[in-house]
């Protein structure tokens, strides 16, 4: 029935990542172009725990850049003012990045909160955030920022290798992601994305997915914070600010397409490219992206992918038509799932 | 414990809730015994659906027990109540629109129970709910294309698929024609036969009910104000006089009349 390798279903995860592999052998090594495309994967990859959040549980964490900040400034500080090593830093500033997310989503949870409501929420913690970043300039020099070089792994002098790394992040964010939609697990999100009430009746413990998708969306979210600073040499508050990072993020995701497993990458490109030509205008940008999301959340908020897929399945279907008989042969192959949308397509449940 | 109290499966003590200052359930006290089919009639806003609510942990009571099975379940969330044995139908179906219907069926196997089966026969158990409820055949098709009548179903078997010693059913015969209720009236007894399910029937229409159910309680602004065997009920005055209104005395002594002689 459900007959199949074990690991097909990271095949699309994988096909990703050698595509996204492929690219530095094309651009120049110190190029503008690499710095983009690393830059790519950072935002794909906050992208997808974005989408475990708000397109799976409905967490609206406006506190992207947040978390990213803290394992920026968390790695940075914890190697520049209290000695540690980079790797154990940066281990450090995740760990207390994951227990953020998870406590904000905790509170949310407990008290009941509405999707709105976490988003306001979220924004004031990101609005204190950038406030406790300028207050603290003591450690962290206040908007003047921090100049990382020789803080971190050494990214910022290995163009090349830094890409890489942030690949592997994307892809294992991915590969996590795949998996968890894979097994039961991937319904319950399913499930309680679409009704928590329901999903609470059926059994599910929303409360306990919340948490640990949220937990788990800030500690990918955080690592990827903390190698962007080393790898953009320098931090300051208002590069982690939501104008920043959050609404690209969200941008992105319903770009690509919320709940789908490469709607975050095709999302971060397609944005790489608008923001590429927006770029020049300057104050502008801001403009455009407003604009730019209010349509999104108008008129296409199913996102690329998902477009992407319903056209595949309409030609599929339209074929299917023309062989008479296949149909019903697809029919009794008994498995309820073969019809489903690709991302979804792969779930044994 | 005697004999006796272990049939009892639910039992609600001086159950009070409130809403602000609107008390909505007043000293509430209820026991459905074990494999047991009781109605819970009660004019609009008496509170029934409250109950079902403080009953399933989707809302606390603000003072009063609730035990299942002897065990203190106030307190506990819903998805705790759901694995302990108690199943709920909702009155407007909430069913998972991105899932299909045999989906949202599993979901109630592998999430519902404590020991969940392992995945090829999580698929069967939801495809065999599904043929009880007379939704065979259905189970690949999204839960958006299903007509109210057929959702309510998925939600019906969703619930029984979680496997409870109790069904809470919240109006399941609204705005249905009287064949279709006898189908759905049918299927509720079948349920009952052939899974051993207690059942709390939540319900408006008094026909459906009365010749069904063991037994009836009536709720009336918060408080039970009678509890009886359809007979009793059909007798008593102060549900004709708070419930039913003038006149209805006939139309119940007609239905008793009917469900006597079926
Ligand atoms: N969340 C709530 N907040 C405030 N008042 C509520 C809430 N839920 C219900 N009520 C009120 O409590 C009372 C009882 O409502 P409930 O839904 O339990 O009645 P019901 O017996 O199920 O009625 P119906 O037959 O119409 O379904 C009503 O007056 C209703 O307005
Ligand atoms: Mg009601």
């Amino acid at each position: 029935m459900n007959a199949r390798p074990v690991l097909s279903h990271m095949l699309p995860v994988l096909g990703t990542g050698i595509a996204l592999a492929a690219v530095p052998l094309f651009v120049r090594e110190s190029g503008y172009v690499l710095r983009i495309a690393t830059f790519l994967l950072m935002l794909a990859t906050y992208a997808v725990g974005f989408n475990l959040l708000f397109g799976h549980t409905r967490q609206l964490f406006l506190c992207i850049g947040v978390l990213a900040g803290t394992g920026a400034y968390g790695s940075v500080l914890l190697v520049r003012n209290a000695g540690l090593n980079p790797v154990a830093a940066i281990a450090v500033a995740v760990a207390i990045a994951t227990g953020l997310g998870a406590f904000l989503s905790y509170v949310g949870v407990r008290r009941g909160f509405g999707v709105l409501f976490v988003g306001i929420v979220t924004l004031a913690v990101s609005l204190i955030f950038q406030n406790l970043v300028l207050g603290l300039r003591k450690y962290t020099n206040g908007e003047t920022g921090i100049v990382t070089q020789g803080l971190g792994v050494g990214l910022a002098e290995n163009p090349v290798q830094a890409y890489y790394i942030l690949l592997a992040v994307l892809v294992a964010a991915l590969a996590v992601y795949q998996e968890i939609m894979g097994s039961r697990h991937g319904l319950a999100l399913h499930a309680l994305s679409d009704d928590e009430v329901s999903a609470e009746l059926s059994g599910i413990d929303v409360a306990r997915y919340k948490v640990g998708v949220a937990a788990l969306a800030a500690g990918f979210i955080s690592l990827v914070g903390a190698l962007f600073a080393d790898w953009n040499g320098f931090i300051s508050p208002s590069l982690f600010s939501v104008g920043h990072v959050d609404i690209p993020v969200l941008i992105v995701l319903l770009l690509g397409g919320m709940r789908t497993l490469l709607g975050p990458v095709v999302g971060a490109i397609v944005f790489t490219i608008v923001d590429a030509i927006v770029r020049p205008f300057g104050q502008l940008t801001v403009l455009a992206y407003g604009v730019l999301l209010v349509a999104l959340f108008l008129v296409f908020r199913e996102g690329t992918v998902t477009l992407l897929q319903r056209g595949w399945e309409m030609v599929q279907s339209s074929t299917q038509r023309g062989q008479v008989g296949r149909g019903v042969a697809a029919d009794e192959d008994g498995d309820p799932l073969s019809q489903r949308t690709n991302s979804r397509a792969k779930s044994p449940y | 414990m005697s004999p006796q109290s272990e049939e009892i499966l639910l039992r609600c003590c001086e159950v009070t809730k409130r809403f602000g200052g609107l008390v909505v359930l007043w000293e509430v006290n209820l026991e459905v015994r074990r494999g047991s089919l009781i109605g819970l009639i009660g004019p609009n806003g008496a509170g029934k659906t409250t109950l079902l609510n403080v009953i399933s942990g989707l809302l606390q009571p603000d003072s009063g027990r609730v035990e299942f099975l002897g065990r203190l379940i106030n307190g506990l969330p819903a998805h705790a109540v759901v694995r302990l044995g108690i199943g709920r139908v909702l009155q407007i179906p909430r069913l998972f629109p991105h899932l299909t219907v045999e989906e949202n069926v599993l979901v109630g196997v592998l999430f519902g129970r404590r020991k969940p089966p392992a995945r090829e026969e999580a698929q069967e158990e939801a495809r065999k709910f599904l043929t009880l409820v007379g939704l065979e055949g259905k189970h690949r098709e999204r839960v958006g294309k299903l007509n109210t009548q057929e959702k309510r179903l998925v939600d019906l078997a969703r619930a029984l698929a979680t496997e409870p010693r109790m069904l809470l059913v919240d109006e399941l015969m609204s705005g249905l024609s009287l064949v279709e209720m006898e189908r759905y009236t049918t299927l509720l007894r079948r349920i009952r036969e052939q899974l051993g399910v207690a059942i709390l029937w939540v319900e408006h229409v008094m026909e459906a009910i009365l010749g069904t159910v063991d037994e009836v309680v009536v709720l009336d602004h918060g408080a039970v104000i009678a509890q009886g065997s359809p007979a009793e009920i059909a007798q008593d005055p102060l549900v004709i006089e708070a419930y039913l209104g003038t006149g209805a005395r006939e139309v119940l002594g007609a239905h008793m009349g009917y469900a006597g002689s079926s």
